[in-house]
């Protein structure tokens, strides 16, 4: 019957109010039924943590909400600094990751004999956890800064790394049967095949490392004193036990972090269009 | 052999496994191809026909043999073989006309931008997409997609074409069209094509040749059919043309063969000895005819369990070739067998020789020829009015079923026609049917008459489809029906199993002729397991014959009497001379030692003598046929020599040895 009717929903410049009313309802009932319950519990004091009407009770936290953009020197700034910094490094290691993983990616996945050298090593050092390669950079680097550009770099290369070698060889083997019938020239085949082809793979290793290097950083950070950065920020004010900072910190992580995976989806659409 | 376009010579492939084993799936191949010519391999999954295609392509090499492109050996993938993937290939971030052009750029580098352009646009104009052009393969559906593969292809103008089953998983209606389209772009291009498929009708309707091939491991090429059909070919026009139906049964025929030989493999049979005999366990294969009475009588009335031999079961076969292939197989015993077959079968008549023994004919007669109706209202009663009927309509084509090129059938047809100055193969066309399908493809009108045995002509004469024209006696008169065949290894495995066998179906040939047991003996071959027609279609013999129809007697089977079991060398000598005549095999220089090896008198001997019947002297005399001729052992060479109408006949020697061993 709905066939022959015109859409139910209510049109309102052009977007369906009706379901975006339908997509938005449940996580805002959950979300709100969330902080409700947090705040019940902080208010009936089971837990020491603040609610999240601390964000705006608490002094400190809410200069700190409402001005994002102050510097008063130092390590002394306001949140969307703190998350710049952060991000900044991010950028840094996470290119130098991308170019680093995505070449030896390729290298390794194009030559057998290089696979079945260095495949042992990389399984291994994958599984080392982000934060345990903080005091090995800190020793071997000596300063905070390229310490933590290290950490977040060693942590998001392997994804990338391991997903373009799986990709490469992945490559169905018709697309290489083609190639050869055809004897495309080394350079066409790198550009119409091999990185067409792997590229789904590449980005989920980049969608994977780039999740992985936001968590790196607030690892990275915490432990290296006296930068400025949103890491080391969340330690800063547990120390102080300014908790309802942490909790805006968090926010601010999170919702960095949602972005940052968004980004990578939007790019990923852009880029493999029609696939 | 440079003038060959694709030479394939005792190719072979084996593949790694595990554990220092390998895989060998494909032997001996050889093959030769045309330039032009469009071939299909077809087998069973598994058989290797893909490999083979990726032998020619170069994407996988042959461990073995000789893989030849105009004469230079296949070392690796080029453009000139440019091949069409079951899955279409397309690279799909690019747009249709980029894929196309990938290919083209590539290959045709000596041609400028602009004509390579021209070449892209006009090969996807021919596979009817330029509407297309523009678009992703994932915006297209899969018969486009396919098209789209199919004009990359032909845009580099590869020297041939290679397709893996590029139909395969497309819908029937898109396939259908698809099938027609490619036929026509190949037809129009001349372009050589090999194509792997596993679907019957696709073969049939597109191919200049199909090669079938056996089930792996060591695959080989089964046999290589011509697909007769004139082109330009149209579905529904292919489908009409006579040759059709009998290539895709052929098709199916050696499919089914193949399935069987898998199975057989499967189960293999241990030997029984019993009795003082060294094999009691035996496959005896027959096809339903009136003629396999003593066989089925053997069986039914305890014959075989008389002598020993009581594990017999009977493989009932539609067609001759089941009988043929059983045998070189080895997976049946002895089988009743048209009386030129041991000698056929001997002389390489199926491609390679496979030594038969025959110590028995089991009947005599009981076959005729059969003409359409409509011959008869044109006031056709001899051979004469046929002929003076042939002359008037040479245009028009006329074709008469055989059973099989070694059958007692089609050498008296050919025999009765020649006798009146009709060249069997000129003035007329032999198609090779089975028996069963005589009467259908008679009432269906592919054919214009018959020659084979009882039931079909009495039961085409009482559907009033067809008549007797010719009687086999007014031809040749007591001329050998059947006979029992085993091969010459397995005769000489088992001496006395083959004794004991030929005593057995000697007993049941006397039961046999006994009028007495007649109606016992239609009821026993009417029912399912042997003829399965209705017991009005069989008659037996002219004393047998009971007046249940207004028909004249036609049935006139002799299975025992004076002189009727005996293997007669002079009879074979007729039929092998027969054969070479007709081109079906070559004349062995050897003839008097091929012939003692073949027709096993002796053992017919010892057979008769244990049965306590008195041997009768046996007395080389001459036959006499239709035309007034007396055909003696004398010189065979001379007689061929002397006769008008005949093919080019060969000579060659045939080696008698000890046969390869039992299977």
């Amino acid at each position: 019957m709905s066939a022959s009717l015109p859409s139910k929903g209510t049109m309102f410049a052009g977007v369906n109010i009706t379901k975006l009313w339908k997509d938005l309802l449940p996580p805002t009932i959950a979300i709100t039924l969330f902080l409700l319950i947090w705040e019940g519990l902080s208010q009936s004091k089971v837990t020491l943590l603040p609610g999240p009407s601390s964000l705006f009770t608490d002094e400190r936290t809410r200069t700190l909400l409402f001005f994002p953009f102050y510097d008063r020197g130092g390590i002394d700034k306001g949140m969307f600094w703190q998350t710049l910094a952060s991000l900044q490094r991010v950028a840094i290691s996470y290119t130098l990751a991308a170019i680093v993983g995505i070449g030896t990616g390729i290298a390794i996945g194009t030559t057998p004999l290089l696979s079945k050298a260095l495949d042992p090593l990389f399984l291994f050092l994958r599984t080392v956890p982000p934060l345990a390669w903080v005091p090995i950079s800190l020793a071997a680097l000596n300063k905070n800064e390229p310490a933590a550009l290290f950490v977040i770099f060693i942590t998001a290369v392997w994804p990338i790394l391991i997903n373009t070698a799986v990709g490469v060889r992945e490559i169905p083997d018709d697309y290489n049967n083609v190639a050869k019938v055809i004897q495309v020239s080394k350079q066409k085949y790198f550009f119409k095949i091999l990185l067409p082809s792997a590229l789904p793979y590449i980005f989920t290793g980049l969608r994977v490392a780039i999740s992985l290097s936001w968590l790196a950083i607030i690892a990275a950070e915490i432990v290296m004193s006296g930068i400025v950065g949103i890491g080391f920020f969340i330690w800063e004010a547990y120390q102080n036990n300014y908790i309802s900072e942490v909790v805006l910190a968090l926010v601010y992580i999170g919702m960095v972090g949602l972005l940052l995976d968004k980004f990578m989806e939007w790019l990923q659409a852009q880029i493999m269009k029609g696939q | 052999m440079s003038e060959q376009f694709i030479h394939i010579e005792n190719a072979e492939k084996t593949f790694p496994l595990g554990g220092g084993k390998e895989y060998n799936a494909l032997k001996g191949i050889n093959l030769s191809i045309k330039q032009g010519e469009f071939i299909s391999l077809i087998g069973h999954s598994g058989c290797g026909k893909s490999t083979l295609l990726n032998m020619i392509a170069g994407l996988s090499l042959a461990t073995g043999g000789l893989v030849q492109l105009e004469g230079m050996m296949v070392s690796g993938p080029g453009p000139d073989r440019m091949v069409v993937f079951q899955n279409y290939s397309l690279l799909p971030w690019l747009t249709v006309r980029d894929n196309v052009a990938l290919a083209v750029d590539e290959v045709l580098t000596e041609k400028s931008p602009e004509e390579r352009k021209e070449i892209v646009e006009r090969y996807i104009k021919m596979v009817g997409l330029i509407g297309s052009i523009d678009k992703l393969p994932t915006e297209i559906s899969g018969g486009m997609r396919q098209r789209v593969a199919i004009a990359r292809a032909l845009a580099i103008q590869p020297k041939v074409l290679l397709l893996d089953e590029p139909f395969g998983v497309l819908d029937a209606l898109t396939r259908g069209k698809l099938q027609e389209q490619l036929t026509r772009i190949c037809e129009e291009t001349g372009v050589s094509a090999i194509m792997v498929t596993h679907e019957v009708d696709e073969a049939v309707l597109m191919s200049d040749r199909i090669v079938m091939l056996t089930n792996g491991p060591g695959s080989k090429v089964g046999g290589i059919l011509e697909v007769d059909i004139p082109r330009p070919r149209k579905r529904l026009e292919a489908v009409r043309h006579p040759s059709y139906y009998q290539l895709r049964s052929e098709v199916i025929y050696f499919l089914n063969q193949q399935k069987q030989v898998k199975k057989m493999r499967a189960r293999k049979v241990p030997v029984v000895s019993r009795h003082g005999l060294e094999k009691v366990n035996l496959e005896i294969g027959f096809v339903p005819l009136t003629a396999c009475a003593p066989i089925a009588i053997a069986q039914e009335k305890g014959f075989f369990t008389k002598h020993g031999l009581d594990e017999v079961s009977l493989v009932r076969e539609s067609s001759w070739r089941g009988i043929v292939d059983g045998l070189r197989n080895g997976f049946i015993d002895g089988a009743q067998m048209p009386s030129g077959m041991p000698l056929w079968m001997t002389l390489g008549g199926p491609g390679e020789s496979t030594p038969i023994v025959s110590s028995l004919t089991m009947s005599r007669n009981g076959n005729a020829i059969t003409l359409d109706r409509r011959f008869l209202e044109q006031g056709v009663h001899t051979l004469a009015d046929f002929k003076k009927v042939l002359d008037a309509s040479p245009e028009k084509p006329h074709r008469m079923g055989v059973v099989h090129p070694s059958s007692m059938h089609n050498l008296l047809l050919r025999y009765w026609l020649a006798s009146a100055g009709i060249d069997p193969d000129k003035d007329l066309e032999l198609k090779q049917i089975p028996p069963a399908q005589m009467a259908v493809d008679l009432k269906a009108g592919t054919i214009d008459g018959f020659c084979v045995g009882d039931p079909w002509n009495l039961r085409a004469e009482m559907e009033h489809t067809g008549f007797t024209i010719a009687r086999d006696v007014d031809i040749w008169s007591g001329h050998p029906g059947k006979v029992l065949g085993c091969r010459a290894d397995w005769a000489a495995a088992y001496p006395n199993t083959h004794i004991a066998l030929t005593k057995a179906l000697l007993d049941a040939c006397q039961y046999c002729a006994d009028p007495a047991n007649a109606q016992e003996i239609r009821e026993i071959l009417a029912r399912r397991e042997y003829l399965g027609t209705p017991m009005e279609y069989i008659q037996l013999s002219p004393e047998a014959n009971i007046a249940e129809t207004e028909h004249q007697p036609i049935a006139h089977h002799v299975f025992a009497g004076e002189g009727v079991n005996r293997p007669s060398r002079t009879e074979h000598l007729w039929q092998m001379t027969q054969m070479a005549r007709w081109g079906d095999v070559p004349f062995p220089r050897n003839w008097v030692e091929v012939l003692e090896a073949t027709c096993q008198v002796g053992v017919f001997s010892t057979a008769s003598r244990e049965l306590g019947q008195t041997e009768i002297s046996y007395i080389r005399n001459s036959i006499e046929l239709v035309d007034g001729t007396k055909f003696s052992a004398e010189d065979p060479i001379a007689y061929l020599n002397s006769l008008e109408i005949k093919r080019d006949i060969t000579m060659a020697e045939i080696p008698i040895g000890p046969g390869r061993k039992a299977a």
